[in-house]
């Protein structure tokens, strides 16, 4: 599984990885029976699920740390974060790696699908809910044809005040 | 000089800043030794630096700095003649001239230039010679005044009086000695090839130039006049002017092996003299002037047509001589002949490069760019994870593979040779570090009237260079700390009981897989009160505190804009240097331990982790999961029975260890995991020791001991209770290695939610 995706992303991620030929490119998945996206600018490759070792005092949505070829990358459960309830892992799971300012975290989604173009234009705006957690971290609303993607932040993803607090209290926990 | 620079001479300009930071750098420590005793080596060391930054500054025509160090070069002589006696003022007027040389070290560096240091230069060079006035003045004549002149005209090789030259002085000159000449000989062979290019020149000049000053410096005189005889071949060559042969190389190659024989002659204890040395400078001489015009003349041709020969110079001096009839070709055959066997038997005076080899042993250090070392060392952890899965494979299990097995064997030998070949390449010892402190102690405690003895210890401790960095302002921040608040005034000091001068203590050692950098003073110690009320007054803590134990309110001084200062001195006092501690500890994952008893002293400990360690662990389990233990904390390990174990009423376990009762903490309560079981006897104690702290930690069993590659836990993570990084398995899983040190804590922390007490 691990290697097809990884086949498959090199795919979609063509080799010419300049800014220009990224933009407006999304990588999508399926969770809990919707289509998200993130900017592929982030992405750096694709594995499958593989053995995770936890870390204690963690919030939930930390699954733990991975191996990635020599590297200790920590690995966040997306349904978790957006609090969906869990529904184990299976062979279509899969952990996009992606990198932030040089910090690299693994992401754990049900289903990679495809690599989307959303131009500008077709990305409205996200909704002014405020009702799930999930919600303050959409980047937009994604439009090609009928189907809808939920653009997401990975910035906010990943260093959310609430991730920040809660490292932070690990942090003082150590004093 | 400020006009065209080129390439090159940017790249001599930031050789001699290199080079001559590390030489302020080294000595700084020793002029402030001066003052304590004056050791006539430490005296030699020093003025040899200002010697050296004269000649190169010279060479490369910063006139400002020249001049200082010209009269630091004067002042340090006349000292060390005995002419003038040594008065503290000397030791500050010397560092003064270090920092001016710092600075105008930074001004070359970014404008190649030392212009801008006029101002600074006069004002420093005139406060140098008032000292040597004042102190002559106030020294008894030791001679007649104009003696002293002679000696502050005369540069240094000329006078020198008899040095005692000891062994190390010995060995230290032939090893820069041996440099020197193989720099020489390095620049003699690139401008042997490229003879239009300046640069290999003018770095040849300059290594040539500083040899002939240090065996003057020394007294070797005639290794001094061959080089000096170079130099002056050296000198023409690099005005433009033609030598006499095509190629000086080789007889210049010639007289820089005499060289080497004659410092390797040194090394083993002998004079250094060279053999038939007239004939060698007879042999340079003779490169000097045109030369076929002199053996022309011996061969019978007039003088004055041989010179207007010369001055219409443009074909090859015997074919215009010819062509004006002056000479005959015969003549200008046996003259060329002449003038190639005088090449040849140059040439036969160049050794084989093999009987260089016997040179004297030295060191040798290459710059590298850091980040190559840094791949190399990634790649090299990456190898070893490598190989542990290979070996390690699930593949292999219950084969008999005899000759895979001493093959892998062989391997594993390999790689750990390579890893801790690889680990030491980025360590540095913290010697350097530690020395540039005690500049800094000196300094203060002049300013804060306080009587200091700053002890070193384990100055030879390696730690990772960028560590060293990133330590070098809390150290800094820390001594101000122990020297203004720390330490009492002397009075004060003796109405305590304790001696006049304070002692702070600098020490480095490997502690736990971890380097301790300590700084410790016997000074009057924290006031508990006093952060308290401060804490208190910033509302940092709520109540009055009296729950909290010491550690917790000593760590408050790292508080950003906590000081207990009464008053704001110029060194320390704003709150900010604790905060910069914290900070730049937190950087590389350090922790800071505190510890203090009033009226004895306090203790900082720097606990600084090792970037890329490999630490001997021990692997247990825990139900599915795995973790490693550095084996280094393990006292022993044992499986308890019944009677060993106790409850207290407030849940608290305890085994009885022959005569010691240990605390029981259980890894599956840290890690958050379901053990085989929750009984004690189902599973295995292991006694850990943590500085003073003992306990026991319960496994469920103990899978065996393994090299550890030590990764950090990603920055995204953070700092985890209980945990001091992973390692990557044989079948690339990751298991924590726990930090022993705060497994305590973290259980702590935990205590309050965990499952109901229910075991035993």
């Amino acid at each position: 599984m691990s290697e097809n995706s990884t086949a498959a992303v090199e795919t979609l991620l063509g080799t010419d990885e300049n800014e220009d030929t990224q933009k407006d490119k999304y990588l999508t998945f399926h969770l809990a029976g919707e289509d998200y996206g993130i900017e592929i600018r982030y992405v750096i490759e694709i594995i499958g699920i593989q053995k995770i070792t936890e870390v204690p005092d963690m919030p939930p949505f930390i699954r733990g740390v991975i191996n990635l070829r020599g590297k200790v990358i920590p690995v966040m459960d997306v349904r978790a974060r957006f609090s969906i309830e869990d529904r184990g892992y299976d062979d279509r799971t899969c952990i996009i790696v992606v990198n932030i300012e040089g910090t690299e975290v693994g992401l754990v989604v049900d289903e990679v699908s495809e690599v989307a173009d959303i131009p500008e234009k077709n990305v409205e705006p996200p909704p002014r809910t405020g009702r799930s957690t999930g919600s303050r971290y959409i980047q937009g609303m994604g439009k090609i044809g009928e189907e809808v993607k939920i653009l997401l932040d990975v910035q906010k993803l990943l260093f959310d005040e609430e991730m920040q607090q809660l490292l932070g209290t690990v942090d003082e926990a150590q004093e | 000089m400020t006009m065209n620079i080129d390439d090159d001479q940017i790249e001599i300009i930031q050789e001699f800043v290199t080079e001559s930071r590390d030489m302020i750098e080294q000595l700084e420590p020793q002029i402030i030794e001066l003052g304590q005793d004056s050791d006539p080596e430490t005296m030699n060391a020093i003025f040899r630096l200002f010697h050296s930054m004269k000649g190169s500054a010279g060479f490369l025509e910063f006139d400002h700095m020249t001049r200082v160090a010209h009269a630091a070069e004067n002042l340090l002589d006349l000292i060390r003649n005995g002419e003038i006696t040594l008065v503290p003022d000397h030791v500050n007027l010397l560092c003064a001239a270090c920092d001016f040389a710092k600075e105008a070290l930074e001004m070359v560096e970014s404008n190649y230039a030392d212009d801008e240091m006029v101002g600074d230069a006069d004002v420093m060079a005139e406060q140098l010679h008032q000292a040597i006035e004042t102190a002559k003045g106030n020294t008894p004549p030791v001679e007649e005044t104009p003696e002293i002149d002679q000696t502050v005209e005369v540069g240094v090789t000329a006078e020198l009086p008899q040095l005692e030259i000891n062994d190390e002085m010995r060995q230290s000159f032939v090893t820069e000695g041996v440099e020197l000449l193989q720099n020489a000989e390095q620049g003699m062979l690139a401008w042997g090839e490229k003879s239009d290019d300046p640069e290999p020149m003018a770095d040849l000049f300059r290594n040539i130039h500083s040899f002939k000053g240090n065996c003057g410096f020394f007294g070797f005189a005639e290794m001094e006049k061959l080089a000096h005889q170079m130099e002056t071949v050296l000198d023409r060559a690099k005005s433009g002017s033609p030598l006499a042969v095509d190629n000086p190389a080789d007889s210049l190659l010639a007289a820089l092996d005499l060289l080497q024989n004659a410092v390797t002659d040194i090394s083993e204890g002998r004079d250094g003299n060279i053999p038939d040395l007239d004939e060698h400078l007879t042999e340079l001489q003779k490169l000097l002037p045109p030369m076929i015009g002199e053996i022309l003349v011996e061969e019978g041709v007039d003088a004055d047509h041989v010179s207007a020969a010369v001055e219409t110079q443009k074909k090859p001096v015997g074919e215009i001589l010819i062509d004006q009839g002056k000479a005959s070709p015969e003549q200008i055959n046996t003259a060329l002949k002449k003038q190639q066997s005088a090449k040849n038997s140059q040439k036969k005076l160049v050794k084989s490069p093999a009987s260089r080899a016997s040179t004297a042993a030295r060191k040798q250090d290459i710059r590298v760019d850091l980040g190559k070392l840094d791949n190399l060392i990634n790649l090299i952890g990456e190898m070893v994870i490598a190989e542990n899965m290979l070996i390690n494979n699930p593949d292999l299990k219950g084969l008999e593979l005899e000759n895979f097995t001493k093959a892998g064997q062989h391997m594993s030998k390999l790689v750990r040779e390579l890893q801790e070949m690889a680990m030491t390449i980025r360590m540095i010892p913290v010697a350097g570090l530690f020395r540039r402190m005690i500049r800094l102690v000196h300094d203060i405690s002049a300013k804060a009237g306080k009587k200091v003895d700053l002890v070193l210890s384990g100055e030879e401790t390696e730690i990772d260079k960028t560590v060293i960095e990133t330590i070098t302002d809390p150290l800094v921040h820390l001594l101000r700390n122990s020297l203004d608040h720390g330490l009492e005034p002397p009075d004060e000091r003796v109405a305590a009981g304790k001696g006049e001068k304070g002692t702070v203590t600098l020490s480095a050692r490997h502690e736990e897989g971890e380097v301790w950098v300590t700084v410790k003073d016997d000074g009057r110690g924290l006031n508990r009160e006093k952060i308290l009320e401060k804490a208190i007054s910033k509302g940092l803590i709520e109540g009055d505190g009296s729950d909290l134990s010491d550690k917790e309110i000593y760590n408050m001084i790292f508080m950003p804009g906590f000081s207990t200062a009464a008053q704001v001195t110029d060194i320390s006092g704003r709150g900010v240097g604790m905060d910069v501690v914290k900070k730049n500890l937190e950087k590389i994952k350090g922790k800071i331990n505190v510890s203090s008893t009033p009226g004895q002293g306090s203790r900082i400990d720097l606990r600084i982790p090792l970037t890329l360690a490999i630490i001997d662990g021990m692997m247990v389990r825990v139900g599915d999961t795995t973790a490693i233990l550095p084996t280094l904390s393990i006292l022993e390990a044992f499986r308890p029975n019944t009677d060993q174990i106790t409850q207290t009423p407030d849940g608290d376990e305890l085994a009885r260890v022959r005569e010691n009762f240990f605390q029981i903490i259980r890894l599956h309560k840290i890690l958050e995991k379901e053990p085989d079981s929750r009984e004690l006897v189902d599973g295995i104690l292991i006694v850990l020791e943590h500085q003073e702290d003992r306990f026991c930690l319960f496994v469920d069993e103990i899978v065996g001991q393994q090299q550890t590659v030590i990764k950090g836990l990603s920055e995204f993570i953070g700092n985890v209770a209980g945990v001091s990084g992973c390692t990557i398995l044989g079948d690339g899983g990751v298991s924590l290695i726990l930090d022993i040190g705060s497994l305590r804590e973290s259980i702590e922390g935990k205590i309050s939610e965990q499952e109901p007490a229910s075991e035993a």
